[in-house]
């Protein structure tokens, strides 16, 4: 259960609140040292860096706020996500594809807030309806070109909009309904913060040891060293933070790392594969120093419903 | 197999503030789900508040391209004339906004290219550029303009004299020019006002005219500014004998 004051007395949350703190105290003293110290041009750095600033408080402030606000947020970062999506591949002339993408969101979330209408499963979020919105939102997309009785091109808005909306809206969705499990504030923040320490990470190790590139063709700043950097960091980060699960054995363990290291990597590719098929550096440029929520958000896509099922796997979820 | 064809939008490497100041605005199914629920809560405040009520609705009534003119002494003005449009137009209705005074400011700039979808006119400099950006909107079938040709807002309520750049822009062009006379907003909420007062508004729409046959020479053009004038207030003046 999530609420300010079981977040309050809550001592996993208040050792992110910690962490989180210290993550962005340390960061700014690197910053500053590499700046003053080694004086290396760090102007980009700092804008990426003040962007932090704004939005690890303001996550942590949702997360805070409880159950609720956090599906909220995720539903809206979700909706955003996607609308940066759709107007970098053109799908946003196409309003009812949008708008189906859109319903399907909103009905992710709304099947994460609301209980089980009827049956004994514990706690809230209505779990079958959540995993089920793939095919009542397919279904809808497929729907569109038969109401509209028009085939010319229809295939390329169909797989544009079954795309995002499974990828942008489900498998992000799946942090929303993060918040419904019994370990809600150790799982959504672990996840977050792990996945974002490891895409820092991937590119502080690229930065500074990067030789071989990873995937030439699909972002060529990538190298195989940073995203090996990365992984041993998050291998490592389970047992550090072992206190956020502590019902979880070696191999869970083992396993969480390797979702956080491997699917945040693949995350961050995918979207490359997608900007760069469509042939834009950046999917927005909302947030400054980072580029669009989608470029933020990318490796969160893989990990959090990977991360939810293979937990709900060992354990029950609520 | 071909290879498929993204029709990206064109302002993805802007900033959010810098895709409002922009025109014309890409089209965002969100923003005109917003702007339309603005509107709805618009008409309903209007109605409620203001006791608002139009006159001469039919005049309105076209899909061909408007220019609708009115007199100007308050930001109601605006308001009261995009009540009078149906819901779905109201994405194709771009009432001219002063770009040093809506378009500077995230607050103002917000609301003019969200809510009323206002199309940022230079009134100082670059009004050539801002008129033919006008002509150019008005090519398309079903665009509705509204300018308020005194350029800025009355501060004794009383219509000022209209500039020439309204008759440049209708003259030698077969486009429907509306007068509209909007009566009360001055008292409800003149300029310098913070707030509304609950003051009774009413909007006097008059019949179209057309400018179709005159020339684009400086003397028509300023006729044609003054006829308008006089028609705005002759629709005033109409109203009062009633």
């Amino acid at each position: 259960m999530m609420s300010p004051q079981i977040a309050l007395h809550d001592p996993v949350f208040r050792a992110y609140l910690w962490i989180v703190l210290f993550s962005l105290i340390a960061g700014g003293a690197l910053l500053a040292l590499l700046k003053w110290g080694f004086k290396k041009e760090t102007s980009s750095m700092w804008r990426t860096y003040c962007s932090w600033l704004i939005m690890a408080p303001l996550a942590l402030l949702v997360v805070f706020a409880g159950r609720i606000p956090t599906i909220i947020g995720v539903t809206l970062l979700a909706i955003f996500g996607f609308k940066e999506f759709a107007r970098a591949s053109g799908l946003y002339r196409d309003w009812w594809m949008t708008g189906a993408v859109y319903a399907g969101i909103v009905t992710v979330g709304v099947a994460s807030l609301m209980l089980q209408p009827h049956g004994e499963e514990p706690g809230s979020g209505w779990y079958g309806f959540f995993v089920a919105t793939p095919v009542f939102a397919i279904a809808l997309i497929l729907l569109i070109p038969i109401l509209r009785n028009r085939a010319r091109g229809e295939l390329q808005g169909v797989s544009l909009a079954i795309v995002g909306f499974v990828y942008i809206g489900w498998m992000f969705g799946h942090l929303g309904f993060l918040a419904n499990t019994n370990n809600a504030y150790g799982f959504i923040c672990y996840i977050v913060f792990a996945t974002e320490l490891n895409d820092v990470a991937a590119f502080t190790f690229g930065r500074l040891f990067g030789r071989h590139p990873l995937r030439s063709k699909i972002s060529p700043s990538k190298t195989w060293e940073g995203a090996l950097g990365a992984l041993g960091v998050s291998m490592l980060l389970p047992w550090l933070f072992r206190f956020s699960f502590p019902f979880f054995s070696v191999w869970q363990l083992v396993l969480t790392g390797l979702i956080v290291g491997i699917g945040g990597q693949l995350g961050d590719l995918s979207i490359s594969v997608i900007k760069r098929d469509i042939g834009t550096k950046d999917m927005a440029a909302t947030i400054p120093g980072h580029g669009g929520i989608l470029d933020r958000i990318d490796s969160l896509i893989f990990v959090a419903p990977m991360f939810m099922h293979m937990a709900g796997y060992y354990y029950p979820l609520r | 197999m071909k290879r498929w064809r993204y029709d990206s939008a064109n302002d993805l490497d802007r900033t959010l503030v810098e895709r409002l100041r922009r025109f014309p605005r890409e089209p965002d199914m969100l923003v005109y789900g917003l702007r339309s629920l603005g509107a709805l809560i618009i008409r309903a405040w209007l109605r409620a508040y203001h006791r608002f009520e139009i006159i001469g609705h039919e005049n309105i009534r076209t899909n061909r391209s408007l220019v609708i003119v009115a007199n100007h002494c308050s930001h109601l003005d605006t308001l009261c004339l995009l009540a009078a449009l149906p819901l779905r137009k109201l994405h194709r209705a771009f009432p001219a906004a002063a770009s040093d005074y809506f378009f500077q400011s995230i607050p103002r700039l917000w609301i003019a290219a969200v809510v009323v979808n206002a199309l940022p006119f230079a009134r100082q400099i670059h009004v050539r550029q801002s008129l033919s950006l006008c002509e150019q909107l008005l090519a398309n079938p079903g665009t509705i303009l509204v300018i308020f040709p005194e350029g800025t807002r009355s501060t004794t309520g009383e219509t000022q004299e209209f500039k020439c750049g309204i008759g440049a822009l209708v003259a030698g062009r077969d486009v429907a020019v509306v007068p509209c006379f909007i009566d009360g907003s001055f008292r409800a909420w003149p300029k310098g006002r913070r707030l509304p007062r609950p003051k009774r508004v009413r909007l006097i729409v008059g019949t179209p005219r057309n400018y179709r046959s005159r020339n684009t020479d400086k003397i028509d053009i300023s006729a044609i500014a003054a006829e308008l004038r006089e028609a705005v207030s002759k629709l005033h003046q109409t109203n009062e004998s009633h």
